[in-house]
């Protein structure tokens, strides 16, 4: 397997020294392959957040080690800032922290402290602006003139200009209606095939994880409980339960339809899948007669 | 479709609200809305991001007031000219809200403090605090960490904390804003049957705003705003039968029915169209399988 980026044998304490310690993460190891989105979930507490953080270098392991391209990120950690220009991150809620005059200059300001060309800033802006679905003319509008969802664009597009090797977004989608998650995690899949570059995608929602990830890692009290494919990990239901996780509604749903007696195959994860499949089974006992 | 309502809690007319941007110039988010609701009930409110639903919790919690048209609110003219401030204090204890971050809303350091926080407020004798502390951790069915730091709590059971200080100040009514926005799948459950539990057995009426198509479901009544007016009203099974209305204002239907959409539109399968719950389409779907 070809890791991009990994914890190697990683501990992390809050508040070491003070009445208040807590152990976050205890020895954890592992990685997220290279030119693929991944999907990371658990539960609340499960240390997700955390992970993210030390994955950019804004966390430091207590114990342990954070390999980019095999490279200890700390290994000088005077350069750590390089870093976080290589792995770019992009908070939950991230339109509370917009906060230039226009979206333009907002999308900007990432790639404008990259020593970058005036012709590339823009370029990378109005690319950015693309995939998180902002359109050009409301470039010269405050952010703060723009609606919740817009305003979570334009934060998106923010970091995706700097067009890091790395893309780690906690809950790009929390709160968000229906057609606004379709559209951000879209965006997202659109510009992985366009940049082949690494993107981890911090999530709660299983129905979401299932259409946009190629492998999701399922995390537990700190420690990775399964790694795979959407298919690979939803066929472990009852460990899913046991880490606070359920399937999609629609897997549950084939699976009762196989109880009830209609020969359809597992492994479903969308509606059109089930669709598919309730169809060939009706059309299976058709021809069959 | 507007629903029967015979004993209104709350009762809106006309109902307009604008906010006004930088230039002073009022940007309408609530249009002329008419509605009531029937005390006892559990609504959920659904709508896409912008289409006024947060807005309109807000102005019948009283933390906004209306531009124009009529409000009533547990049976009060929240638009009287008169309206003092006792009577503002007393509907907000009577119509609670919990919003959507489970970190923002808890205030003590001990779980049992922090439900006893409105009730002091409310200068209610200590004895009669105890009493509705207790009794407020055991409708969210936290009994068991009275005497925890929320910051131990999980994002579902700090939700249910928050509830748990709303419920001790004996509200009537509680206005959940994508109260399960933010938490696990787990956490969402627990909440969700928190809220159930509360309406059905409890008799506290629940307006719901959530994005989740699938916890509408439980509601006795679903309305679906759009641009700041109600765009469909009606019981779960007749909201979600119209897949393609509400995916015209950016909203979803739950999977299950989504699928059975699906079969009935393009593949001409004889079933009906206000299926909700797995059960139902698993048995439609095996009768008419058994029937080829």
């Amino acid at each position: 397997m070809n890791n991009k980026i990994s914890l190697e044998h990683v501990t992390y304490r809050y508040s070491v020294g003070t009445p208040f310690e807590k152990t976050a993460l205890d020895d954890v190891t592992l990685g997220f392959e290279q030119g693929i989105i991944t999907g990371l979930m658990g539960h609340t507490g499960s240390g997700k957040s955390t992970i993210a953080q030390l994955l950019n270098g804004l966390l430091r392991p207590t114990e342990g080690r954070v390999l980019l391209d095999g490279e200890d990120i700390w290994a000088e950690p005077k350069k750590i800032g390089a870093v976080r220009f290589r792995v770019g991150l992009v908070f939950q809620y991230p339109e509370y922290q917009l906060f230039e005059e226009s979206v333009e200059r907002d999308i900007a300001y990432g790639p404008g402290n990259m020593g970058l060309s005036q012709e590339e800033i823009t370029e990378r802006v109005h690319n950015a602006a693309r995939f998180a679905g902002i359109s050009p003319d409301l470039f010269d509008k405050s952010p703060f003139e723009l609606s919740g969802g817009q305003k979570r664009r334009v934060a998106i597009a923010g970091v995706m200009a700097m067009e890091p090797e790395i893309l780690v977004l906690d809950e790009p989608a929390a709160g968000l209606d229906p057609a606004g998650r379709r559209e951000i995690l879209g965006g997202i899949r659109a510009y992985q095939k366009e940049k082949k570059n690494t993107i981890i995608i911090i999530s709660h929602s299983m129905e979401d994880m299932a259409i946009y990830a190629d492998k999701l890692m399922v995390l537990d009290h700190g420690h990775v409980s399964r790694y795979g494919t959407p298919h690979e990990v939803f066929s472990h239901a009852e460990e899913l339960k046991q880490v606070g996780l359920s399937r999609p509604q629609i897997t549950k749903f084939i699976m009762e339809l196989q109880r009830a007696g209609i020969p359809v195959e597992g492994g479903i994860y969308s509606v059109d899948e089930a669709y598919r499949e309730v169809l060939r089974a009706f059309e299976k006992k058709r021809m069959g007669g | 479709m507007n629903q029967n309502v015979t004993n209104p809690i709350i009762e809106a007319k006309d109902l307009c609200f604008s906010y006004k941007n930088e230039d002073g110039i009022p940007l309408p988010v609530i249009r002329n809305l008419t509605f009531s609701v029937e005390r006892g009930s559990f609504v959920c409110i659904l709508g896409h991001n912008g289409s006024g639903k947060s807005t309109l919790a807000k102005l019948l919690n009283l933390v906004l007031t209306p531009d124009s048209g009529s409000l009533s609110v547990g049976g009060i003219d929240v638009m009287r000219d008169d309206l003092s401030d006792d009577d503002i204090y007393n509907l907000r204890r009577r119509i609670g809200m919990v919003f959507q971050n489970p970190d923002n809303q808890l205030v003590a350091t001990i779980v049992e403090e922090d439900i006893a926080f409105g009730p002091e407020n409310l200068g209610i004798a200590p004895d009669e605090i105890r009493t509705r502390v207790d009794e407020a951790l055991r409708a969210v069915n936290m009994t068991e960490f009275a005497h925890h730091s929320p910051s131990q709590l999980s994002g579902g059971q700090k939700q249910r904390i928050a509830i748990a200080g709303i419920i001790a100040m004996l509200p009537d009514c509680i206005i959940f804003d994508e109260s399960t926005a933010m938490l696990d799948p787990i956490g969402r459950a627990e909440v969700m049957d928190t809220i159930e539990s509360l309406n059905r057995e409890r008799g506290i009426t629940v307006l719901h705003i959530t994005h989740y198509m699938d916890e509408a479901v439980r509601a006795d009544r679903v309305i679906v705003m759009n641009h700041g007016e109600i765009f469909l009203d009606d019981t779960p099974g007749a909201v979600f039968a119209q897949v393609e209305a509400l995916q015209s204002v950016g909203l979803d239907v739950p999977q299950v029915t989504a699928l059975v959409h699906k079969l009935r539109r393009e593949a001409g399968f004889e079933i009906s169209e206000d299926i909700l719950h797995s059960a139902d389409a698993v048995k439609a779907l095996k009768e008419l399988y058994e029937s080829i």
